[in-house]
C-alpha cells in the first residue's frame, strides 16, 4: 500500500481505564443537574418559572439541538456520499447524533412554557388577530405538538438505525453494513432536510407569528452544520491531547474539517445575507419587522452576526495553515461555537427582550444544563465504544487519506 | 501512434465497457473500481480522445452541424427582423412586459452552471470522476453564457445603445443605476463568462500541446501550437499550472453560487407575489446545476456513443450524474413546497392568490409541466436500473430542461399576469418570433457545440491521467506504460507524494 498507514492499536482507539473523558457521563449529569437546577431555582418566582427562563433555555435548547442534528446530517452524508477520508473522525458525528432521543425529553420544558414563549398560543390573542385567525390551521397547540412528536420519532429511529449499525459493525467488520447504511442514508436525507426545516419554522420562526420567511430553513441548516464540523474537530484535538488516536486522526483530516469550517461559513453569510438583503430590499412592513426587531439596541449584535460569523473566521480559516495546526484549527472552531450560539441568541432574544440584548446568569445556567445532558450522552457513547468506527471497510483508505 | 489502435476494441476491453451495471459500479465496499475502463494505459487515452479530433470527419457530424447552422440562421434572421421592427414582434403585452427574453435569459445561464459545479467545485472535493466529463461541461456552459448573453442584448429594442448597461463615463453624466439587479446581472454574468473562459482554456493547455505534437499538417501543428502558448509539460510547467488550476476553482466555487443568485434577485427584490420570497437565491442556483446536468447528460450520452468514449466515460459517471441531478431536483423541490408552504403560512392573502393561481389558474398546465419534469421525473433516479440506463437517462434528461424552462416561464408569466389591478390582466401568448428565437438560440448552442468536438479535445486528457491507477507512484513499481508517451502525457502530480514518502 502506498502511504503505509499506521498499524492502529487497541489503545489508540480506545479510552484508558483511567481516563477522565469515561467519567463525562458522569460530568454531563452533573452539569445537567446544577445547570437546570439551577436555573429554574433562580427564574422560580412566585410559585412559577419566569419567562426568561424559558426564552434563555430555548436558546440553549436550540445550540445543542444543532450540534446533535449536524451530528445526524454529518453521518448520512458520509454514507450517502460513501465518503472515505472521513472514516475516522466520524464516531464523534455518531455520538454527538445519539444525542437526539435526548432532546425529546428536553423538549418538556419547552411544552410547559408554550404561553410563555409562543404568542399564537393564547386563544384571546389569536381571537383579536385576523392573521394569527389566518394561521390558526397550522399554528395550534395540537398541531405544534403532533409536529414535535413526529420530529422526535423521525429522529429517533436514524439516529439510533447509523449509531446501531456503525457501532457493531466495529466487532463484526461486515462490510454489508456499510452497504445497507449507503442505501438508507438517501431516504435519510430527504427526512433531515423537512423534519429540520419545520421544526425551525415550529420553535423558533413562529415566535414572531406574523413573520416568515422561506429560507428560514437553510438558515437554521447553516448553523447546524458549522456546529458539528467545529466540534468535531474540537474533540479530535481534545481526544488526541489525552493520549488516544495518534496518528489515527492526522493534519490531513483536520485540514479537512477547516475547509468545511471555511465553506459553510461562507454557505451561511449567502443564506443569511440572502434573507437579509431580499426583505430590506423589498421593504414590506410585515416583513422587515423581524429586522426592525433586531435594530435599535440589538444593531450592535447584529453587526456581530457579520463580523464575528463571518468576516472573522472566513479570513481566519482561508489560511492553510490554520487549518493544519491543531491549536489554530480549535482557536477557529471555538470561535464559531461560540458565535453560533449568539446567533441562536440573536433568532430567538429579540421576541422577549425588544429593548436590546440583556444577558442574565439564567442565559448561562441553562446553556450549561442543556449541555450536560448533550455532553452526558456524547461521553456515554464514547466511553462504550471504540473511538473510531474499527470495522469500517473503508478505514484503511481514511487512515491513508491525504489532501494532494 | 497508430491512428487505428482504438478503432477496434479488444475482446477483453469490450467485455469491460459491456459489463453490466453491478460489475461497473459495485465495488464491494472495500475498494474503489477503477475510474476507467478495461484499464487503459496513458497512450490509450491519448489515442481515444485524439481520435474524433484527428479522424476523417464522419458524416453523421456534417449532418449535425449543418442542422445547427439551419437553427442558427433562423436565430439570425429572426434576430434581424427583431432590430428591424423591435420588441413589438414579440408577443408582450403590458402586463407581461418581460416575455421569452428573460426566460430563456436565466434558461442558459442556468445550463452553464453544471460545467463550473464539475470543474470548480467537484475539483475542490476531490471527485476525481470528474475529470472525465469536466471540459466537456465546461464548453457547455461557455456556449449556455454566450446563448445567454444574446437575450439581454436583443431585448432592449435599440440594441446600438446597449453600452449604457456598461458604467462607462460619458459627457451627459448618465450612469446605469447601480441598485438595480439588472445591472448587478451584466457584472455577475460578465465575470462568470469571462471566468469560465479562463478556466477552460487554462486546462487545454496540456491537451492542445497533446494535439500539436500528433499534429500531421502544418497547419495543425502552427494553430494548435499558437494555442498551447509553448508548453512542453515540464515540472516547472506543471507545477505552475496546477497552482494556476486550483486558484482558479476556487475564484469559480463562489461563483456557482453567486451569479444565479444575482439572477434571482432580478425577481425576488420585487414586491410581486410569486417573486418575492428569501429562498429564490439558493433555490435558483439548485436548479441552475439541476438543468445543467441534464444539459450533460443528454449530450453526453450521444457523445458517448458517437465517438466511443466509453471507456473513459462510464456507467459510473452518469450514475453519479444522475444521484446530482435527483440531489438538486429534489432541493428544487423543496423550494416549490416551501413557497406553497409559506405562502399558506403567512396568511396573506396576495400571497395564497398567486400560488393557488399557478396551480389552477390559465397557467396551471405550465405549472404542472414544471412540476412533473421538475420533482417527479427526477424521483426515477433513486433506482441504480435508471441511473444506468442511456434511454432513462436520455428521455429524463430532456425533460429535466423541458421543466426548468418552463419554471422559468411559469415565474416570470403567471405572476405578471395576474398583478394587484385585476382590470390589467392579461395572458401572454408567444409568437412565432419568440419561438423563433428561442429555437434559434439551440442553434447557436449547438452550432458552437459541434465546433468544439470537431476541433479540440472532448475530455481532459491531462487529467484523466492523473486519475488511472497508472499515475500512482506508488502504483505496481513498473513504469512500462511511459513508452510512448507524448509531451502533455508528463505526470508529475505525484512529486510531492513522492517527497513524503517514508519508504
Amino acid at each position: 500500500m502506498s502511504h503505509s498507514p499506521k498499524k492502529i492499536t487497541a489503545q489508540d482507539i480506545e479510552l484508558p481505564q483511567n481516563s477522565l473523558w469515561r467519567k463525562l457521563p458522569l460530568i454531563g449529569v452533573a452539569l445537567a443537574v446544577i445547570g437546570l437546577g439551577a436555573s429554574a431555582g433562580i427564574a422560580w418566582k412566585g410559585g412559577k418559572l419566569h419567562p426568561q427562563f424559558y426564552f434563555s433555555y430555548l436558546v440553549a435548547y436550540a445550540y445543542w439541538l444543532s450540534l446533535a442534528l449536524g451530528g445526524l446530517f454529518f453521518v448520512i452524508v458520509q454514507f450517502a456520499a460513501r465518503a472515505g477520508w472521513s472514516v475516522v473522525v466520524r464516531r464523534i458525528a455518531e455520538h454527538a447524533m445519539l444525542a437526539l432521543p435526548a432532546f425529546a425529553v428536553l423538549f418538556i420544558p419547552i411544552a410547559l412554557g408554550l404561553h410563555d414563549l409562543y404568542h399564537w398560543s393564547h386563544a384571546e390573542a389569536v381571537a383579536k388577530d385576523l392573521v394569527l385567525q389566518d394561521k390558526a390551521a397550522y399554528l395550534n397547540t395540537t398541531g405544534f405538538y403532533t409536529r414535535a412528536g413526529a420530529y422526535f420519532i423521525l429522529w429517533f429511529v436514524l439516529a439510533w438505525y447509523f449509531w446501531k449499525k456503525s457501532t457493531a459493525q466495529d466487532e463484526s467488520k461486515e462490510a454489508a453494513a456499510t452497504k445497507r447504511m449507503q442505501i438508507v442514508a438517501g431516504p435519510s436525507i430527504v427526512i433531515f432536510a423537512l423534519t429540520l426545516t419545520f421544526a425551525a419554522f415550529d420553535w423558533i420562526m413562529s415566535l414572531d407569528p406574523h413573520w416568515y420567511s422561506t429560507i428560514f430553513g437553510p438558515y437554521y441548516f447553516a448553523g447546524t452544520t458549522l456546529a458539528i464540523f467545529s466540534f468535531i474537530s474540537l474533540m479530535g484535538v481534545l481526544l488526541q491531547r489525552s493520549g488516544v488516536l495518534k496518528d489515527v486522526i492526522t493534519s490531513e483530516h483536520y485540514h479537512d474539517l477547516g475547509k468545511l469550517i471555511f465553506a459553510f461559513t461562507v454557505f451561511w453569510a449567502y443564506i443569511a445575507f440572502s434573507q437579509y438583503m431580499l426583505i430590506w430590499y423589498g421593504n414590506i412592513p410585515e416583513e422587515t419587522v423581524w429586522f426592525k426587531h433586531r435594530g435599535g439596541a440589538w444593531l450592535g449584535m447584529s453587526i456581530f452576526q457579520g463580523v464575528g460569523h463571518f468576516a472573522v473566521p472566513f479570513f481566519f480559516m482561508i489560511n492553510r495553515t490554520i487549518k493544519r495546526f491543531k491549536p489554530t484549527l480549535i482557536i477557529g472552531a471555538l470561535m464559531v461555537l461560540t458565535v453560533h450560539y449568539f446567533d441562536m441568541y440573536w433568532l430567538i432574544m429579540p421576541t422577549y427582550h425588544h429593548h436590546g440584548p440583556h444577558f442574565t446568569i439564567v442565559d448561562l445556567t441553562t446553556f450549561v444544563g442543556v449541555g450536560g445532558v448533550f455532553l452526558a450522552v456524547f461521553g456515554y457513547g464514547l466511553a462504550r465504544h471504540k473511538l473510531i468506527p474499527a470495522g469500517d471497510p473503508r478505514l484503511k483508505e481514511s487512515l491513508a487519506f491525504k489532501n494532494i | 501512434m497508430a491512428e487505428t489502435t482504438t478503432s477496434a476494441l479488444s475482446p477483453e476491453i469490450q467485455a469491460a465497457v459491456n459489463a453490466d451495471t453491478k460489475t461497473q459500479l459495485d465495488d464491494g465496499v472495500e475498494k474503489r473500481v477503477p475510474l476507467l475502463l478495461g484499464d487503459p494505459s496513458f497512450n490509450d487515452v491519448t489515442e481515444i480522445v485524439c481520435r474524433p479530433v484527428e479522424w476523417t470527419v464522419p458524416r453523421a457530424w456534417y449532418i449535425f452541424f449543418g442542422c445547427a447552422a439551419m437553427l442558427l440562421g433562423v436565430l439570425v434572421l429572426s434576430t434581424a427582423y427583431l432590430f428591424w421592427e423591435g420588441t413589438g414582434i414579440w408577443g408582450l403585452n403590458n402586463p407581461v412586459s418581460w416575455g421569452w427574453a428573460i426566460v430563456n435569459f436565466v434558461f442558459w445561464v442556468g445550463i452553464g452552471h453544471a460545467g463550473t459545479l464539475i470543474s470548480a467545485i467537484l475539483f475542490l472535493l476531490r471527485q476525481k470522476w470528474r475529470t472525465s466529463i469536466n471540459r466537456f461541461a465546461e464548453a457547455m456552459t461557455i456556449f449556455a453564457v454566450m446563448c445567454a448573453l444574446l437575450f439581454p442584448t436583443i431585448h432592449v429594442g435599440r440594441v446600438w445603445l446597449l453600452y449604457y448597461v456598461f458604467p462607462l463615463p460619458n459627457q451627459m453624466a448618465m450612469w446605469p443605476n447601480f441598485r438595480s439587479p439588472l445591472l448587478w446581472d451584466v457584472f455577475a454574468v460578465t465575470i462568470y463568462g469571462t471566468v469560465s473562459i479562463v478556466f477552460w482554456y487554462t486546462g487545454l493547455i496540456p491537451d492542445l500541446a497533446t494535439l500539436r505534437d500528433r499534429a500531421k499538417t502544418r497547419v495543425r501543428r502552427i494553430v494548435y501550437g499558437i494555442f498551447s502558448l509553448g508548453w512542453r509539460g515540464s515540472a516547472r510547467h506543471w507545477q505552475h499550472y496546477e497552482k494556476a488550476y486550483g486558484m482558479l476553482a476556487g475564484l469559480a466555487t463562489p461563483l456557482v453560487l453567486s451569479v444565479h443568485s444575482v439572477v434571482s434577485f432580478d425577481f425576488a427584490v420585487a414586491q410581486l407575489p410569486g417573486w418575492h420570497t428569501t429562498i429564490f437565491p439558493p433555490y435558483f442556483v439548485a436548479g441552475a446545476i439541476y438543468s445543467g446536468f441534464g444539459m450533460v447528460i443528454t449530450l453526453m450520452v450521444i457523445a458517448r456513443k458517437l465517438f466511443g468514449l466509453e471507456r473513459i466515460v462510464t456507467l459510473r459517471h452518469f450514475d453519479n450524474m444522475a444521484k446530482i441531478t435527483l440531489l438538486t431536483g429534489s432541493i428544487v423541490g423543496y423550494a416549490y413546497s416551501m413557497e406553497f408552504f409559506i405562502a399558506w403560512y403567512s396568511g396573506n392573502p396576495y400571497e395564497t392568490f398567486t400560488f393557488i393561481n399557478r396551480a389552477f389558474g390559465p397557467y396551471a398546465w405550465a405549472y404542472w409541466i414544471m412540476v412533473t419534469c421538475n420533482v417527479i421525473v427526477p424521483q426515477i433516479f433513486w433506482f441504480k436500473k435508471a441511473r444506468t440506463h442511456m434511454g432513462v437517462l436520455f428521455v429524463v434528461s430532456i425533460l429535466v430542461n423541458v421543466g426548468m424552462w418552463f419554471e422559468r416561464f411559469v415565474i416570470v408569466a403567471s405572476s405578471l399576469s395576474r398583478d394587484f389591478l385585476p382590470s390589467s390582466w392579461d395572458y401572454f401568448s408567444p409568437t412565432i418570433w419568440d419561438i423563433a428565437a428561442f429555437v434559434g438560440s439551440f442553434g447557436l448552442f449547438f452550432f458552437m457545440f459541434s465546433l468544439f468536438v470537431r476541433f479540440l479535445p472532448m475530455v481532459s486528457m491531462a487529467e484523466v491521467k492523473t486519475v488511472l491507477p497508472k499515475a500512482d507512484p506508488h502504483h505496481g513499481h513498473h513504469d512500462d506504460d511511459h513508452g510512448d508517451d507524448h509531451h502533455g502525457d508528463d505526470h508529475d502530480h505525484g512529486d510531492d507524494d513522492a517527497k513524503e514518502e517514508e519508504e
